[in-house]
């Protein structure tokens, strides 16, 4: 009963599902971001050094030293995750082009291209004479105006996570555009005796013409901004991205993949990652500005509160199998996927217990996370817990993972190990049913 | 011979991996085995492999994945869910040999 229940689900709704998260245009989006992941993580953290004086004391030499140039010490993230749209464009672009058969190369840049023609350059002029006489008068002007860079400068806003979803869509653009004009032969093409390095560099040019062309005019010449526009229509997706009950939905989405053997993850997070980024990143320029840190649910809250262990919070089952086990094959399961799990690698657990397909186990593994999931939202929100300010290496153990990605907060620490005690509470029950019925079977074997 | 495991991000393949060479070191085969990401498959599976193994929570990739592999005239298989675990190497051993014969 319960073998052609998951065999239709698993044909009919998980599978399919999945598949449609192979959709191309999904799978750049997917891949541009999570080449930008190394950044974002070792950038962030800087931003766990530059706030370490908050968690030591304060007559130490470091701490006054990193809190006296704490702006310096932040601007290597400046230039990585603070900007981390104008990096994951350029991968979307190569990607996509990639998945078209066509260079990943001039696909990057063209999207690049694109994408930096949304942002308006500003020109700034030295001061004028009635200006620079008020600043010979005035100290705090004068020392304003010296920090004023002179010629044109790229404001940096809408290179971070602002410009997420233009960014996407302007890839999206350039590539397409690439394509149809390679596909159609809507494209300025050589006589068959000119070398193929020059043809190609005369094809390239169309689809550069194009882009430029169509998207200068729309941002620069128009003067539309696509930025305000994009972010109106976005800005509720990503509000209610951050709500208890999305919280809820997404975990039950991530654990009904695993249930079926399908990592979970990789595939809501083709479509939440950008969302998730967004919070995160706002979190993140907030707590470098000093200002109020207002998102809950960015994806290290999931990694730290929610999957501790791997997806389902299995490292309690991990534990479980470890310490508790009666039969044969649940003590050796223990031993070899107790380490991965510490480190939150659970395909072990998963695949070894199994918890694919098998009821006993899928129930605690949707619920534990759940649980985790209004506990951990709850606390944050009531500001027991800071909020997720930093993405700290995913194989990190829990408690020290929880601590870097919510600002150096010990609370954070103590939080995740409160649940992975609860975790085990909630797993016990199905485990103990689970455990016996493998016993059971190795004594009739034996 | 050389293998090539492939899962999301070549981190649960690498113990998948160590599972394999024991089980082959058991027997006595002489196997090589590597692991990568799904993003890295299709050009490190160029790098002289005599097959690749698609680990089984990405087989909604299997398809992409096969597709890059026949590009590079290599074989590929979707591992079976029992031989994705630290224990599953004899399993994943005997996938290789169903898919390409003994190995000597």
């Amino acid at each position: 009963m319960f073998d052609k229940f998951s065999t239709f689900m698993d044909e009919k709704l998980s599978t399919p599902m999945a598949k449609l998260a192979e959709q191309r245009h999904l799978r750049a989006i997917r891949d541009g971001i999570i080449a930008t992941l190394p950044l974002i993580i070792v950038s962030s953290m800087f931003m766990v050094i530059a706030f370490l004086p908050n968690s030591m004391p304060t007559d130490w030499g470091i701490t006054q030293f990193i809190a006296a140039n704490q702006a310096k010490i932040l601007l290597p993230y400046r230039v990585s995750m603070y900007i981390m749209t104008l990096y994951a464009v350029f991968g979307i672009g190569y990607s996509l082009a990639n998945s078209y058969d066509l260079d990943g190369l001039s696909g990057g840049i063209l999207a690049e291209l694109g994408f930096l023609l949304t942002i308006i350059p500003a020109s700034i002029g030295a001061p004028s004479e009635a200006v620079a006489a008020l600043a010979a008068e005035n100290a705090d002007l004068a020392n304003y105006l010296a920090t004023i860079p002179s010629g044109f400068v790229l404001p940096m806003g809408n290179l971070g996570s602002a410009g997420m979803f233009i960014g996407i869509l302007v890839a999206f653009f350039a590539v397409e555009v690439y394509r149809f004009t390679q596909k159609s032969g809507f494209k300025i093409s050589m006589p068959p005796q000119v070398p193929s390095s020059v043809a190609r560099s005369f094809e390239s040019l169309t689809p550069t013409a194009i882009v430029l062309i169509v998207v200068a005019t729309i941002t620069m010449f128009l003067g539309i901004n696509v930025h305000a526009i994009v972010g109106n229509i976005v800005s509720p997706l990503i509000k209610a991205t951050d709500t208890l009950p999305s919280v809820l939905v997404l975990i039950f989405l991530v654990t009904f993949f695993w249930s079926f053997g399908i990592h979970g993850v990789s595939i809501v997070g083709s479509l939440a990652r950008p969302l998730w980024l967004v919070l995160l990143e706002e979190n993140t320029t907030a707590f470098a500005a000093g200002t109020a840190v207002t998102n809950i649910a960015a994806e290290p809250f999931y990694q730290w509160f929610i999957w501790i262990g791997g997806s389902g919070a299995t490292l309690a089952l991990a534990l479980l199998f470890a310490f508790r086990s009666k039969s044969a094959y649940g003590k050796a399961l223990g031993k070899t996927s107790l380490v991965p799990s510490i480190f939150n690698i659970n395909e072990p657990m998963i695949f070894g217990a199994p918890i694919v397909l098998n009821p006993m186990l899928i129930i605690p593994f949707i619920i534990a996370p759940m649980v985790n999931g209004i506990i951990a939202y709850l606390l944050t929100s009531a500001g027991m817990v800071n909020a997720v300010v930093a993405s700290a290496p995913w194989t990190l153990p829990g408690p020290i993972g929880a601590f870097l990605a919510c600002g150096n907060d010990v609370r954070a620490a103590l939080l995740n190990v409160a649940l992975i005690v609860l975790d085990i509470v909630i797993y016990y029950p199905f485990f103990r049913m689970y455990d016996n019925n493998l016993l059971a079977d190795e004594q009739e074997e034996a | 011979m050389k293998v090539l495991l492939v899962c999301s991000q070549g981190m649960s393949s690498a113990i998948a991996a160590k599972a394999l060479q024991d089980a082959a070191a058991k027997k006595g085969l002489e196997i090589e085995v590597h692991e990568c990401s799904t993003q890295a498959f299709a050009e490190e599976i160029k790098n002289g492999y005599a097959i690749g193994m698609v680990a089984p929570q990405i087989r909604h990739r299997y398809d992409v994945l096969k597709q890059q592999a026949d590009a590079a005239g290599i074989p590929c298989v979707l591992i079976q869910p029992q031989g994705y675990t630290p224990l599953g190497g004899a399993k994943l051993l005997a996938q290789i040999q169903n898919e390409l014969g003994e190995i000597k």
